[in-house]
């Protein structure tokens, strides 16, 4: 039983983890320099998710774990705005600005998706705990 | 008295049905854990399979000189219920290739769990047929 804690616990890190990606990527969707300074639309990120089988039991059970965050290689949007400080100065798209490639109606469904994966783990949690109340209740 | 309720069928199977349903609680709970990860496919416990091995140790029972005893379930490794897992659910396959239906997920968890309940509140009653049996003497 406490296995099962264990693995429903990794399901809801992994699941915040996809969330704050979200947050990251919906905050930062104006964003045209890099925390260095350097010059370039942010890019949007993906959790990438596996079976983790660390906990492994006998019978099988597993959690699971964040194994990478991703950049989304979409290209970035670009609108037209010569007289943008940071407007693309020559080339073909001379006069345009990149914007990140982070796709909103993408977001808030990711977003709301990792929330119900959240809440049905809590779910386990609750059943894990109460079946645990109910065997220690023999000791009683 | 005593022989009549240890040897009762009922705790030693009780026991078993405990067991087997903590044990597809947490591979249930891996699926629910599991559900965003591309290609995972459901996972599940064969519960006709424990059945029938569960009522076929009942029978064995009944012959006086076969106690009914986890060796019987538990300890042989192979063909055990226990730990034989399967993929379950063999129903639409997603575009990342996952096959979880979580409605079915969180249905068959509570089934599991109502069995669970229901193997150990049985399982009490028993015990508190035995303390009142056992004040009764002192």
């Amino acid at each position: 039983m406490i296995t099962s804690l264990d693995i429903s616990t990794s399901g809801l890190i992994a699941q915040r983890e996809r969330l704050t990606t979200i947050s990251q990527n919906i905050a930062n969707m104006s964003s045209l320099r890099d925390a260095n300074n350097r010059l370039g639309p942010y890019r949007a990120k993906h959790v990438i998710l596996e079976t983790d089988n660390q906990m492994a039991t006998t019978s099988g059970a597993a959690g699971v774990k964040v194994a990478e965050i991703r950049e989304n290689d979409v290209e970035p949007r670009r609108r037209w705005e010569p007289n943008h400080p940071l407007a693309i100065k020559e080339g073909r798209w001379k006069g345009y600005v990149e914007y990140p490639n982070v796709d909103m109606t993408e977001q808030f469904v990711d977003a709301l998706e990792a929330t119900r994966a959240y809440e049905s783990n809590v779910g386990v949690i609750e059943m894990t705990k109460n079946m645990t109340n109910q065997t220690l209740r023999i000791l009683a | 008295m005593e022989s009549s309720i240890f040897n009762a069928n009922t705790t030693p199977v009780l026991e078993q049905v405990v067991n087997f349903a903590q044990k597809r609680h947490s591979i249930l709970a891996t699926n629910i854990a599991n559900q965003r990860v591309p290609g995972y496919k459901g996972r599940d416990l064969n519960v006709d399979r424990f059945q029938k091995v569960l009522a076929e140790a009942i029978e064995h029972k009944n012959n006086p000189n076969a106690p009914l005893s986890p060796g019987g379930l538990v300890k042989t490794k192979s063909g055990d219920p226990m730990r034989e897992v399967r993929d379950s659910l063999n129903g639409i396959l997603f575009h990342d290739e996952s096959n979880l239906d979580i409605e079915k997920q969180v249905a068959e968890l509570s089934k599991n769990q109502i069995m669970h309940n229901m193997a150990l509140t049985i399982l009490e009653d028993q015990f508190n047929l035995l303390n009142v049996a056992i004040s009764e003497r002192v």
